[in-house]
C-alpha cells in the first residue's frame, strides 16, 4: 500500500498519461480474451451451434492477444524505466533492417488474426544506426501493435489490408517505420495526438478507434533514443516512422 | 430471428460477437467504420444495430445522426456497446435515447455475451 502510494506520488504527469493510455488499450485484448473464452464455454454448455472445430483457432487467438498485451506492458515498463532515468537510452550501433525483420516475425501472428498482410521492405544495404537494440525492438513492436489494430479498424470490409515495415535512406538519415493506406493521417494529427493521449479515449481518431497506447509507448522509446515519431510517406503509403543517424563508429572498424 | 448490423472496429471481437449472435439464431453483418456501416445498412436492412462509439474517422454519434437522417432508418433500434464508460455518456444520455433512438447502452468490458444476447432479444423484432 505504501509502495503504491509512493509510486503514485512520484509519477510524473507524462508517466500518468502513458499509464492511462495503456490501461485504456489493455481493455481491448482483455475483452477479446474474456468474450472468446465465454463463447467457448457457452458452446459446451448450450450446444446450440458447435464450434468445436474452432477451438484451436480461438485458443491460438487468445494466446496471441495475451502475448501482445504482455509485450505492451513490457514495453510500457521499459518506457517507464527510461523516464525515471532522465529519459535517455545508451546508444550503440544497431542494424535497423535486422531489427525490422525480427519485429515483423513477432507481429506476424497478430497481423494474421486481424487480416493484415505484413510486408518487409528493406531495399539495399544499410549501415548500422545509432540506437539501442532493446529499445528499438520494443518501439517497433509497440508501433506495429498500434498500427495493425488501426489498419484493421479503418479498412473497408472487403479491402486488402497491407502494412509495410520499411527502412529507407533520406538526406536526414535512415528512416524506419510502418506504412499503410492511412490516407487521412496528417502531421497535424500526430502533433495533436501527442497532446491528447492519456486525456482522451481516442488520441488520434483519424487513424484508430482506441487509445493507441502502442504508438505513444513507441514514441517514448524513440525519444529516449534521441529521435521521434513523425508522419511520413514511403512508396505512396502513409505511416509513422523515426529517423536514425548512421553509425560512424563501425565504419572505422 | 433478427438481422443484426454490428459496427465494431476490432475484427477479432466482431467475429466472437457474430458467432454468439448466430448461435442464438440471428443473421449478422459486420462493419468496421461508420461509412461501411451506412453501406451495410443500405444493403441488408438490419432490424437492430449494435454500435461501438469509438470508431476511426467518423465516430458512432456521427453515424447515428447520418442513420437517422434517412426516413427508412428512423425506428431501427440501436444498442450502444462501447469502451466509453457509462459515466462519460451520462451527460448525453437524453440525446442518445430521445433524439437518436438508442434503446440500451452497454459498457463493453463488463458486458457478457449472455447480457448482449438478452438485450438484443429484448429489442428484437416482435419482442413482447
Amino acid at each position: 500500500m505504501i509502495e503504491g502510494l509512493q509510486v503514485q506520488r512520484d509519477a510524473s504527469p507524462e508517466t500518468m498519461r502513458l499509464l492511462c493510455s495503456v490501461a485504456e488499450q489493455l481493455k481491448v485484448p482483455l475483452t477479446v480474451i474474456a468474450r472468446q473464452a465465454e463463447l467457448m464455454s457457452m458452446d459446451r454448455r448450450v450446444g446450440v451451434v458447435s464450434y468445436q472445430g474452432d477451438v484451436g483457432k480461438v485458443m491460438a487467438s487468445i494466446s496471441t492477444q495475451t502475448d501482445m498485451a504482455l509485450r505492451l506492458v513490457d514495453s510500457y515498463l521499459l518506457g517507464l524505466q527510461l523516464l525515471d532515468k532522465q529519459g535517455a537510452l545508451a546508444l550503440e550501433p544497431v542494424s535497423v533492417a535486422a531489427t525490422l525483420t525480427d519485429t515483423a516475425h513477432e507481429l506476424h501472428g497478430l497481423a494474421r488474426q486481424y487480416g493484415v498482410a505484413l510486408e518487409v521492405q528493406v531495399a539495399g544495404k544499410y549501415a548500422p544506426v545509432m540506437a539501442n537494440a532493446r529499445g528499438l525492438h520494443a518501439a517497433l513492436l509497440s508501433l506495429g501493435y498500434g498500427l495493425i489494430e488501426a489498419r484493421a479498424a479503418s479498412a473497408a470490409n472487403d479491402a486488402v489490408r497491407r502494412l509495410s515495415l520499411a527502412v529507407h535512406r533520406t538526406p536526414y538519415g535512415i528512416v524506419a517505420g510502418l506504412y499503410g493506406e492511412f490516407g487521412a493521417l496528417a502531421p497535424a494529427d500526430w502533433r495533436r495526438a501527442l497532446q491528447w493521449y492519456g486525456r482522451a479515449p481516442q488520441a488520434i481518431p483519424s487513424l484508430a478507434a482506441g487509445s493507441s497506447a502502442g504508438l505513444f509507448i513507441a514514441d517514448a522509446l524513440f525519444s529516449a533514443m534521441a529521435t521521434a515519431i513523425r508522419v511520413g510517406r514511403f512508396n505512396k503509403q502513409t505511416g509513422l516512422a523515426a529517423t536514425f543517424q548512421p553509425s560512424r563508429q563501425l565504419q572505422l572498424v | 430471428m433478427s438481422v443484426i448490423l454490428l459496427v465494431e472496429p476490432d475484427v477479432m471481437l466482431a467475429q466472437t460477437y457474430c458467432k454468439a449472435l448466430q448461435s442464438a439464431g440471428h443473421e449478422t453483418h459486420h462493419a468496421t467504420t461508420a461509412q461501411a456501416a451506412i453501406d451495410a445498412a443500405d444493403e441488408h436492412t438490419p432490424d437492430i444495430i449494435i454500435l461501438e462509439l469509438q470508431l476511426s474517422a467518423h465516430n458512432g454519434v456521427e453515424f447515428l445522426y447520418e442513420l437517422r437522417s434517412y426516413a427508412e432508418w428512423q425506428l431501427t433500434p440501436v444498442i450502444i456497446q462501447s469502451y466509453t464508460a457509462p459515466a462519460a455518456l451520462a451527460a448525453v444520455a437524453g440525446t442518445l435515447t430521445a433524439n437518436l433512438g438508442v434503446v440500451a447502452v452497454l459498457y463493453k468490458p463488463r458486458t457478457s455475451l449472455q447480457k448482449l444476447l438478452s438485450t438484443v432479444q429484448e429489442h428484437a423484432k416482435g419482442a413482447a
